[in-house]
Formats: C-alpha cells, sequence, structure tokens
C-alpha cells in the first residue's frame, strides 16, 4: 500500500447507503474528511446524521458503500478495532460511565487505545501510565479539579466535556462529534467552541451540530444533509449563498 | 489500602466468623465449628459468583454446575484413591488424590474449563436468555450426574475419609475451617485486587454502559468471558472443600436449587461488594438454624427477607452497614 499523502483524506465516505425499512437513512452519501478540518455537518432532524456516524464507527453496518480511514478500507472492522485505529466518537446522549469518577472513564479511554486490557495485578489508580493521560486529557477538555467526580454528578455541560476529555484519551486520528453542544446553554456552548477550536490541532473532526454560531464560527467546510443524501458541500460562504439549502434547512436563518 | 468504612466492615465481618469458630472450638462445640466452616465455604461460592454477578453484570443462574464439578472431581479422585484404582487409563494414566493440594488445581481446572465452555457460548445471549442458558447448561450437567451410575447417579457418591491437607488433621473441625477461611480470604484479597485492576475496570466499564465501553475500544465479550472463568473456577474450588466437608458428592450440588442459593447469598449480603457474600452466606446458614428450627417454614421468611432487601436495602447487608451506595 503506498504511503498516504499528508493532504490525502483521513477519512474517505464512499456511495454509502443505509435503509431502514423503506427509509432510506443513508442514501448514497460520499464525503471526505481531510487533515486539519472541521467538517460540519448539519442537516433537519431526523435528515440521517447520527446514522451516519454510526456506520463510520462500526457500531450499525452500511448496506452499500465503503470507508477508507488513513487509506485503509475499514469495512470489516468492528467497532472497537475502529476506535483502537483512533477514531474517536462522541454519542449525541451523553454516553459516560455513570459510577465511575471522571478520572475513572478517562483512565479506561487510556486503556483501550493502549489494547492492554487484560492486565490483572495491579491497581489502575496507581498505574501512572493511566492516571497521567487522563489527567492531562482531563484538564485539555477543561475539567480540571472535577476529576474525583462521579461521572453521574457532573452537570450535563461537564459530561459532554468528559465525553471530549474520553476521545483525547482515544489518542485520535479523527473526531466524530455528535451535537457536542447540544443543551450546553450560551456560556457552555462558547466554552466548549473554543475547545472545540483547539482539538482541530489534535485531529481533524467531523462535527454534527445544530446550533449554526457554532458551524460558521468553527467549520472549514459544512456538508448538508436533507433525507439522508449530501446536498452541498462547501466553505461556510458557499453553503450560506447556496439557495437550495437556503430553502430546505437554513430557511430564515441564512 | 487506606482503612475506609467499607474495609472495617469488611474485616469485621470476617473476625465475626472467625471468632464465631473459635469460641466455639474452646467451647467444645464442634457442631458450631462446621457450620462457620460451611458459611466460609458457601461465602467462597458467592465471591465467585459475584465476580461474575456483581462486578461483570453477568446474572449467572448456572454457577451449581461449577460449584457441582468441583465437588465431583474432588469425590472422584478420593473415591479412586481409597480403591486403589485409576480414574482414566486413556490417553494416559489418571490416578486418584486424597491430597487436598492435588485435588483443588484439577476442581478449579475442570469448573474453569466449563466455564470457558458454557460462558463462550452464553456469553452470546444477553438479559434473560442469559440467565436461561446458563440454567439450561447446569440442569444438563444435573441430569447428567443423576443418570451415571458409576459415580452414584442419583444417590450421590461418598468417601468415607477426608483428603489431607500435610502438616494438619483436616478431620479437627477447626483445623478445616481454618483451612477453609484461609482460602476464603486469598480469593477476597484476588477479588480486590483483579476488580481494582485495569481488567476490573473494563469489567464494571462494560456492565454499565457496553457501548461506550467499545467505542474506547474494549471488546467487552472476552473481559466478561475471562471474569465468567475466574468466576466458575472460585466456585469449583468452594465445590471441592464442600464436598470435603461432608465427605459426600450428590447431583443436588448441580441443581438449580444450588444455583439460587449462591445467588441469594450474593443478594443478602449486598451484589459487588468485596465481603457481601460472605455476610449473607453467614447469615442465610444463621437463618436456616435459628428459624429452621422455630418452622420448616423458614425459607417463606428467607423469601420475605430477600423481597426486603431487593426493594430496600438493594444494597445488602454491606450496603446497610456502610451506610452508602456503591461506587465502582
Ligand atoms: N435503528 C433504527 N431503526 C429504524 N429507523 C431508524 C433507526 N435509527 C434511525 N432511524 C431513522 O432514520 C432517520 C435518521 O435518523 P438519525 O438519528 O440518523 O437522524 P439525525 O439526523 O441524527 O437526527 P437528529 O438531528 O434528530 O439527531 C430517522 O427518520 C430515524 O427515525
Ligand atoms: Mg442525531
Amino acid at each position: 500500500m503506498p504511503e498516504p499523502k499528508r493532504h490525502d483524506p483521513i477519512l474517505e465516505i464512499r456511495g454509502l447507503r443505509k435503509s431502514f425499512g423503506a427509509l432510506a437513512a443513508t442514501d448514497d452519501v460520499s464525503l471526505d474528511l481531510r487533515p486539519g478540518e472541521i467538517h460540519a455537518l448539519i442537516g433537519p432532524n431526523g435528515a440521517g446524521k447520527s446514522t451516519l456516524i454510526k456506520q463510520i464507527v462500526g457500531e450499525i453496518r452500511p448496506d452499500a458503500g465503503s470507508i477508507r480511514f488513513e487509506g485503509q478500507v475499514i469495512d470489516g472492522l468492528d467497532a472497537a478495532a475502529r476506535a483502537r485505529l483512533g477514531l474517536a466518537r462522541s454519542f449525541q446522549v451523553s454516553s459516560v460511565i455513570a459510577d465511575f469518577t471522571a478520572l475513572q472513564n478517562v483512565m479506561l479511554a487510556v486503556a483501550g487505545a493502549s489494547g492492554a486490557v487484560f492486565r490483572f495485578h495491579r491497581p489502575a489508580l496507581a498505574d501512572r501510565k493511566l492516571t497521567e493521560p487522563a489527567l492531562f486529557h482531563i484538564e485539555q477538555a477543561g475539567l480540571a479539579g472535577r476529576h474525583l467526580v462521579p461521572a453521574a454528578a457532573l452537570s450535563h455541560g461537564e459530561r459532554r466535556k468528559l465525553e471530549i476529555a474520553m476521545a483525547l484519551a482515544l489518542r485520535p486520528r479523527a473526531f466524530l462529534l455528535d451535537e457536542p453542544m447540544a443543551g450546553m446553554g450560551l456560556e457552555g456552548g462558547r466554552q466548549l467552541t473554543a475547545i472545540l477550536s483547539d482539538l482541530r490541532a489534535e485531529a481533524p473532526i467531523l462535527l454534527v451540530e445544530h446550533d449554526m454560531d457554532a458551524v460558521f464560527a468553527l467549520a472549514d467546510r459544512v456538508s448538508v444533509l436533507v433525507y439522508g443524501r449530501v446536498i452541498a458541500t462547501g466553505s461556510v460562504a458557499e453553503i450560506r449563498a447556496n439557495p437550495e439549502v437556503r430553502r430546505s434547512y437554513l430557511g430564515e436563518e441564512a | 489500602m487506606t482503612l475506609n468504612r467499607d474495609t472495617v466492615v469488611n474485616l469485621a465481618i470476617l473476625a465475626l466468623l472467625v471468632a464465631t469458630a473459635i469460641g466455639a472450638h474452646v467451647l467444645g462445640n464442634g457442631f458450631t465449628v462446621t457450620l462457620a466452616t460451611k458459611a466460609a465455604i458457601f461465602g467462597l461460592a458467592g465471591v465467585g459468583l459475584n465476580l461474575a454477578l456483581g462486578y461483570g453484570g453477568l446474572i449467572s443462574f448456572g454457577h451449581a454446575a461449577f460449584f457441582g464439578i468441583g465437588g465431583y472431581v474432588t469425590g472422584i479422585l478420593a473415591s479412586h484413591a481409597a480403591a486403589g484404582t485409576p480414574v482414566a487409563t486413556l490417553p494416559f494414566t489418571v490416578m486418584g488424590s486424597n491430597e487436598m493440594l492435588g485435588i483443588w488445581p484439577m476442581a478449579m481446572l475442570a469448573a474453569g474449563l466449563a466455564a470457558l465452555v458454557i460462558g463462550a457460548l452464553s456469553l452470546r445471549t444477553w438479559g434473560v436468555y442469559f440467565i436461561m442458558v446458563t440454567l439450561a447448561f447446569a440442569q444438563m450437567l444435573y441430569y447428567f450426574a443423576i443418570s451415571w451410575p458409576r459415580y452414584g447417579g442419583e444417590d450421590g457418591l461418598s468417601f468415607y475419609v477426608r483428603n489431607s491437607f500435610p502438616g494438619l488433621n483436616t478431620f479437627a473441625p477447626i483445623q478445616y475451617f481454618a483451612i477453609c477461611t484461609t482460602l476464603l480470604a486469598v480469593a477476597l484479597v484476588f477479588t480486590a485486587v483483579v476488580t481494582q485492576s485495569r481488567f476490573g475496570l473494563a469489567l464494571q466499564a462494560a456492565r454499565q454502559n457496553s457501548q461506550r465501553t467499545v467505542a474506547l475500544g474494549i471488546r467487552p465479550y472476552a473481559i466478561r468471558l475471562t471474569a465468567f472463568v475466574l468466576s466458575g473456577m472460585i466456585v469449583g474450588l468452594a465445590g471441592s472443600l464442600y464436598a470435603d466437608l461432608n465427605r459426600f458428592v450428590s447431583p443436588a450440588m448441580l441443581s438449580w436449587h444450588m444455583s439460587g442459593e449462591i445467588m441469594v447469598f450474593v443478594i443478602l449480603g449486598g451484589v459487588g461488594r468485596l465481603c457481601g457474600p460472605v455476610a449473607g452466606a453467614a447469615l442465610f446458614i444463621l437463618l436456616e438454624h435459628v428459624l429452621g428450627g422455630v418452622s420448616d417454614y423458614w425459607q417463606a421468611l428467607l423469601g420475605l427477607l430477600l423481597l426486603a432487601i431487593v426493594l430496600f436495602a438493594p444494597g445488602g447487608l454491606i450496603g446497610i452497614l456502610t451506610q452508602r451506595r456503591r461506587h465502582a
């Protein structure tokens, strides 16, 4: 296999299809995620954004099409294998280990990324190979000082940040973030916008988001998904000017 | 290890068990020493199940299989040793044994292999199906034991001499109690270490949120299967000790009733609490002998108690004593 060039897409989605019964949730979707970019995926409720993310991470199988990640076809890999390759995901509805502290949650991510989970002897909390990176990523995600709080006791916004910290701990080659700002409020949203902007330096981001201010502030490129189809891809300015997008999605917001 | 409230309660439970046995021994009450031994053995079985059930969330209703296998391995080896006949001659000769140090690893190995097979198949299912599949496997072994005349069939298998341990007189109730309690303590330390390790972190994460665990690159199946095998091995050891306590094994050790009892120890004491199953087993035996003497309907009272615990104190006895919810 030839060495991937620097500007080659990290993630290449080609001709992806997924139907639930008669409903085409993903309808011939092709999409790239390039190094260093934030690629926003927008579209109305039920457009198929989450379904697309789930196919990329391997949680559900597409009916047709193919996905390459860093030049490698990953269609045959399960979700755990894809995560270990560095596909880091956050969930639309926060998904954390509720009884674990924030620290333990992120330590789990560090352990998962290392591939070495079958260690029975040393107490995890005394394992600096786990705790040190975990604390670092907790700080990076803006949760410094909250690491000993059980995830269940964190606020909604803090749990969203915890998801970011877990994604960072996977040593990601790409982030797939499904509405990371949902329910964050104005101030929380602003904070998270700054964090996501920094995240771009770690790895490119495929960002599903309804908050248009955040999308237009962050995105290098935007793709618009409607009824499972990508109706437009382009820069923020192009998307704002696109008449079809304005009609079918942005409405008076544009 | 810091001496937090959990540790204090755990140590107090073990101290109480040991004090009961020593007190009874001093008073010349061998029967009570044997009851305490039974509590230690049932506690060990509960500790084993707790690894799968409490920490892993694997609601196995078939752990009698491992308890019974441990028991039968012990009985079969001992009876062949007594008769001076080999257990098997093909593919290689296996002689009987009356040495506990030789019997325990065999019992644990056999139980572990069974757990590997049963776990590999049943862990492909989840929830109520998992409960049913584990139950079905245990019942298969139960009926096999009943219909296998060579080792007693329905009547079970007696061996008249308790197996031996170097330097100890295993017939002396207090000495056998010491053996069983030491193994219980080892199993508790093992569980404490394993559940706090990386593996333990992954096991408990997979119990709470399997989808998240997968998204972090960890496959729950392999983690759960490993926990299931370790759990089966500990329960197999308990079965071996129980066989030696009674110098008798029977299909009852393999029945769903036994699976249920081990589960009761765990629930009474506190699911996912280190010493919960020990407290649960001790309480169970206490109730059996106090209430059992008063009324034949003690099981109904036990049922009520279980109901009360599940509804009002899901942390079990340990939860009541430590006054807090479980944290991972
Ligand atoms: N497992 C499923 N079975 C059947 N239909 C499904 C399933 N998952 C999603 N759908 C349907 O597929 C369509 C796309 O859903 P999806 O969750 O991907 O939308 P979305 O763009 O993420 O929406 P939102 O913005 O509300 O999160 C919806 O009509 C949804 O009802
Ligand atoms: Mg969605």
